[in-house]
């Protein structure tokens, strides 16, 4: 035994702070007793409030203490849970006077434990949702698991519970192998100890002063028992999964607690819960089969869906992973299970990582609450707090970053373990990527649901545990149909950008980010008028004709939306290039027929590389279907960037039947109800220059302020016909453009400012630095003393 | 096999190199007059902002990618970075920091002005060791900035102008377009204030960049975040620089002639990979040493290039010397 020792500057039990709270006996022995206190309290509160107010217990046990705190502290501090666990705490007593026999070699088995996990809760919970959620519910669960805990220990020695039966018992022990935290001895004390009293006070029966050289800290659960009984013991700040880049005696039932959990929550919820909520539900397999089987087995109360989402996800899993290392081991020459179980530890980060995403994603959108509330309702006080964060907060999204890292991190485990084993070096990168098949699983898995949801959308109907879509959903019902007006004649019709009865401006004006690659983006303009009072209405029903003239020059027919409410058009923009959207209609009324052409155009463009501007393409052009039309006459120097600026020209061409028109009028009205009108010249050409009307404070200035403007020509011509049975005297040519123009860089940007900026910069510092080299090499000056003197 | 080792290593580098980063300049910054196009995850500082550019930067894409909405960039968008991020790893991996030191434009545009400065007849300056040891952090904080401000942009938390941050303070910005004759980054955005305040930080780097590039040999390079990028990967790379510590007889000589005023050069004896995050593995270090073999650049644990007395004796033009001395 040692009284004192030196400790190193990585030991935890050295740090001010920490140490009291790892080691000081008395603080972890009062922790544990209140922890054991708040256990049987919530028990007990569990068994009197059974009813849904009570959110004491559920907090206590589905807030706290699974899942934040255990995938929090699991990868980071280890098993420091274990160390405080009220199982653990009394068991230790209840083991001290109990019957301490040997544990049935049965009995010892590891696999129990992750097979009560797996199946006999998650396989439940699938099966079952919302059996444990119930405060009654989860306080039987765990009454009886202290029951089943209190007679094993009472029974056996050597907490035998903690190792075999525990639930989370191969769990914790295999996933604290990540974390930065190791228990040790001083090799100095060790080798002249007799004693071990770190061995005795072990009431696990282990040997802590072997945990170096083993480099596992094997079932140590982290009571710190040791460390009071000899100041040898230490508690050390190391790598992260620094233990995983070695050889030590591996655990088979470790490697496949982290398949099964892998499969049982990681890709059961991605199946279940994630690709659940999707539009594509339906057609998964698990879905499929759930429905098929429905004909032939009455499931009753079980959830289908939830079961064969398990069952799939654990068949799915197990087998990417045993092929995977199948192969690998072929590759590799060697023994099957040596590569399995050796290599499977690099599956370690994946589940857990990917949890603590979750889990604090869980916690800052409800969690916090859940916690705050409930345990103001245990202790007889009411309290209401806002959750921290609201579903659709983009920040929350970070924590999507740890997916990647346990990715990254499983791979990095992997190719550290892969260098351990003796073979040829060619072998070993040819069976790298096969013995990463889980990984690799698990990223497409991610990957897949992200896909799912950009193609399918979310369900309207979201998953009962996630009600924040549900309101969402709730709230567009509401929104009554406005009443629609039907335009006049005297009324001008345009594509507007933007849903003029939708309450929030939608995010990009429809316009779908283009974000995933393979994805076709797609816009939506809505039809509109302007009243008398200068409000935008939008068209109940449309009887004109709707053509779209893509980029690559094809026109078709294009169709309108088909939901009651505003009418939309929306159209797919594979390539890169102009699109323009035409309305035409046709009508008599007074003798005169009314031909009314709206346009729109929009340049698509992704910003790839490989874009070819082509000139031909890219001009302005009309379709034939269309009589009247307007078009933005294109400039020499144009690119896919183009835009227009106040100050420059616009110059826009009239077609009357495919040919340029003279005499037609052109009107160009800005948003702030400036208008000119032109008429156009014998090529058909009139031009505009933009005028600079947007003026706000400098600290309110936005260089991307789109000053929406509207191109409106007219031509009258005097011939008489027939259209639909009905006599007409005179034709009425309309057509309208919307477009906007962005503030002139000149606005915003001063040259002039810059150069002298930089100039001067040069300069100074040309300057300094002349002084600076001129003082520092000062001439040797000799110093002469007069020696008369 | 013997001859073609010894015409390497008793080649005059300085020739080899001059025009080898003639070339590249002109390849990235001329490149989009000769419809060349070598995509946009160069690792150099060939600028973006250039549009004749021949291969672009990639601080520029990756900046927009990150900047993307984060549940667009975790969901299957980020296979576009991952794919931007692996081309730009197969690109480095090939050349390890040599593309710093013979194919960034905007390295050898300091080259240049260096030259210039030698012309001229005025004496470098250089830094102590312990102004060095800090200054040399400051790349670190230019990568976090390349990858943090553009994820704030994502978040929400930032404003649009944090989107390419770096871009408007990198002396590249301004500088390479001139080269095709664009002056329009010459210019302070008085959009927003940050803009205002970025724009005006970029202008007075690239004032410094000309002016500290005139007096100190690659002043730009210690504070390069691409070269940080570099060194995180620098491992994996297949061309690596070498020492062999126990021919090493400590002269210096390396180390007088490093423009990155690597102290490690001449110092360690120890490790067997001599590249440091400062290194442009401009392999000057090499020419210098009069050493067999105790310097020596590999390509997949191959000599290419290793220190030769007889090398160091040709380049010294010893010979010359020699006959002056009879």
């Amino acid at each position: 035994m040692v009284n004192f020792i030196k400790r190193d500057k990585d030991d935890i039990y050295a740090k001010p702070l920490l140490g009291v709270l790892f080691k000081n006996q008395k603080f972890l022995t009062i922790l544990k007793i209140a922890i054991s206190m708040l256990f049987l309290y919530a028990l007990y509160f569990g068994f009197t409030h059974t009813g849904k107010e009570n959110t004491f217990t559920t907090a206590v046990f589905w807030g706290i203490f699974w899942s934040l705190f255990m995938v929090l502290t699991l990868p980071t501090f280890g098993r420091i849970f274990c160390g405080i666990c009220p199982h653990g705490f009394m068991g230790k007593y209840i083991t001290k006077y109990g019957l301490k026999k040997t544990m049935p070699k049965w009995l010892q088995n590891r696999y129990i434990g992750v097979f009560l996990l797996v199946f006999g809760w998650w396989g439940v919970y699938y099966m079952f949702p919302n059996l444990f959620r119930t405060p009654l519910g989860t306080a039987i669960l765990f009454a009886v698991m202290t029951l089943i805990a209190f007679i094993v220990y009472f029974l056996y020695k050597d907490m035998s519970y903690c190792k075999y039966i525990c639930p989370i018992g191969t769990l914790t022990r295999a996933y604290s192998k990540l974390s930065f935290t190791w228990l040790g001895t001083y090799k100095s004390a060790c080798n002249d100890c007799r004693t071990f009293e770190c061995a005795t006070a072990c009431p696990y029966n282990l040997k802590p002063f072997t945990f170096d050289n083993r480099n596992s800290m094997t079932d140590c659960t982290l009571c710190m028992d040791c460390s009071s009984a000899c100041e040898a013991v230490s508690f050390k700040y190391k790598n992260p999964s620094f233990s995983l880049f070695s050889k030590f005696q591996v655990l088979k039932a470790e490697v496949w607690a982290f398949i099964l959990i892998l499969a049982s929550i990681s890709i059961t919820m991605s199946f279940h819960h994630g690709i659940g909520r999707s539009n594509a539900a339906g057609d998964m397999i698990w879905s499929k089969t759930a429905e098929f089987l429905k004909h032939y087995i009455d499931f009753g109360a079980i959830d289908p869906i939830g079961l064969f989402a398990f069952v799939y996800a654990l068949i799915f899993t197990i087998l990417a992973a045993v092929i995977g290392m199948f192969i690998a081991a072929k590759i590799l020459k060697k023994d099957f299970n040596t590569v399995f179980y050796d290599l499977g530890y690099s599956y370690a980060p994946l589940f857990i990582l990917g949890s603590i995403a979750h889990s604090f994603e869980m916690f800052f959108l409800k969690g916090y609450e859940h916690i705050a509330e409930g345990f103001a309702y245990g202790f007889g006080f009411t309290l209401d707090v806002a959750p921290l964060a609201n579903r659709g907060d983009g920040w929350l999204h970070v924590f999507d970053l740890l997916k990647w890292v346990a990715i990254i991190w499983a791979l990095i485990i992997l190719y550290k373990r892969v260098k351990l084993l003796d073979v040829s070096r060619l072998r070993k990168i040819a069976a790298f990527p096969f013995a990463a098949s889980l990984i690799i699983f698990f990223l497409a898995v991610n990957m897949y649901v992200g896909y799912i949801f950009k193609t399918y959308g979310k369900a309207s109907n979201g998953h009962a545990s996630h009600g924040g879509v549900e309101r969402v959903n709730k709230k567009s019902e509401k929104q009554d149909l406005p009443t629609f007006i039907k335009p006049e004649f005297s009324d001008t019709i345009y594509f507007s950008e933007i849903n003029p009865t939708a309450e929030k401006k939608s995010y990009g004006g429809g316009h779908s980010h283009g974000g995933a690659r393979g994805r076709v983006a797609t816009k939506e303009v809505w039809p509109v008028f302007e009243d008398a009072e200068g409000k935008k209405n939008c068209l109940g029903a449309l009887e004109a004709k709707l053509y779209l003239l893509d980029a690559n020059l094809n026109t078709k027919e294009a169709t309108v939306s088909k939901d009651a409410g505003c009418k939309s058009v929306t159209f797919e923009m594979p390539d890169n290039g102009y699109y323009n959207l035409f309305y035409v209609n046709k009508d008599v009324k007074d003798n005169t027929l009314y031909i009314t052409t709206a346009k729109y155009e929009f340049l698509r463009f992704n910003h790839s590389n490989y874009a070819i501007y082509d000139k031909k393409k890219m001009d302005a052009h009309t379709i034939k279907e269309a009589p009247f039309d307007i078009l933005r006459v294109r400039e020499d120097d144009e690119t896919f960037f183009h835009a227009l600026y106040s100050g420059k020209k616009l110059r826009v061409k009239v077609v009357l039947e495919e040919e340029a028109i003279e005499g037609a009028d052109v009107t160009l009205s800005t948003k702030t109800l400036w208008s000119k009108t032109l008429k156009t010249d014998k090529n058909g050409v009139a031009t505009f220059t933009l005028i600079e009307d947007y003026f706000p404070n400098w600290n309110e200035f936005n260089k991307r302020y789109k000053n929406e403007f509207l191109l409106s020509a007219s031509y009258v011509k005097d011939v008489s016909g027939v259209d639909n049975e009905r006599q007409y005297q005179k034709i009425n040519y309309s057509a309208t453009y919307p477009s906007y123009y962005y503030p002139n860089e000149r606005g915003y940007k001063s040259y002039a400012y810059g150069l002298s900026a930089a100039v001067l910069i040069m300069i100074i510092s040309g300057f300094v630095i002349y002084m600076y080299r001129t003082r520092r090499e000062k001439p040797f000056k000799e110093v002469r003393f007069d020696e008369e003197n | 096999m013997k001859r073609i080792r010894d015409f390497i290593n008793r080649a005059d580098i300085r020739r080899f190199r001059f025009w080898l980063q003639l070339f590249f300049f002109v390849l990235f910054i001329y490149g989009g007059y000769f419809a060349i196009n070598l995509g946009n995850s160069i690792p150099v500082f060939s600028c973006g902002y250039d549009r004749q550019v021949g291969g672009m930067c990639y601080f520029l894409p990756l900046q927009h990618q990150l900047a993307r909405p984060l549940d667009v960039l975790f969901s299957a968008a980020s296979i576009s970075v991952l794919i931007g991020f692996i081309t730009f790893l197969l690109w480095f991996v090939v050349f390890n920091k040599a593309w710093c030191g013979y194919a960034c434009p905007l390295g050898t545009m300091q080259d240049w002005l260096t030259g210039l400065r030698k012309k001229m007849g005025i004496r470098y300056s250089t830094y102590t060791q312990p102004q060095f040891d800090k200054l040399k952090k400051i790349k670190y904080i230019m990568l976090a900035l390349v990858i943090l401000a553009p994820m704030g942009v994502g978040m929400g938390i930032l404003g649009g102008e944090w989107r390419t941050a770096f871009c408007e303070i990198c002396p590249g910005r301004m500088i390479t377009p001139l080269f095709v004759g664009d002056v329009s980054q010459w210019s302070l955005d008085f959009s927003t204030k940050t803009a205002m305040i970025l724009t005006t930080l970029g202008l007075i780097f690239t004032g410094l960049f000309v002016i500290g590039s005139f007096v100190k040999k690659r002043f730009f390079c210690f504070f390069c975040p691409m070269s940080a990028m570099h060194y995180i990967f620098s491992d994996a790379a297949l061309l690596k620089l070498k020492k062999d510590g126990d021919k090493c007889t400590k002269c210096g000589d390396c180390y007088n002639v490093c423009d990155m005023q690597i102290k490690d050069i001449a110092d360690d004896v120890k490790s067997t990979n001599i590249l440091r995050d400062d290194c442009i593995l401009c392999m000057k270090c090499v020419a210098a040493c009069p050493e067999d073999d105790a310097l020596h650049v590999d390509i997949l644990n191959m000599k290419l290039f290793s220190s030769t007395k007889g090398g160091f004796a040709k380049r010294m033009q010893m010979d010359k010397l020699e006959k002056k001395d009879d």
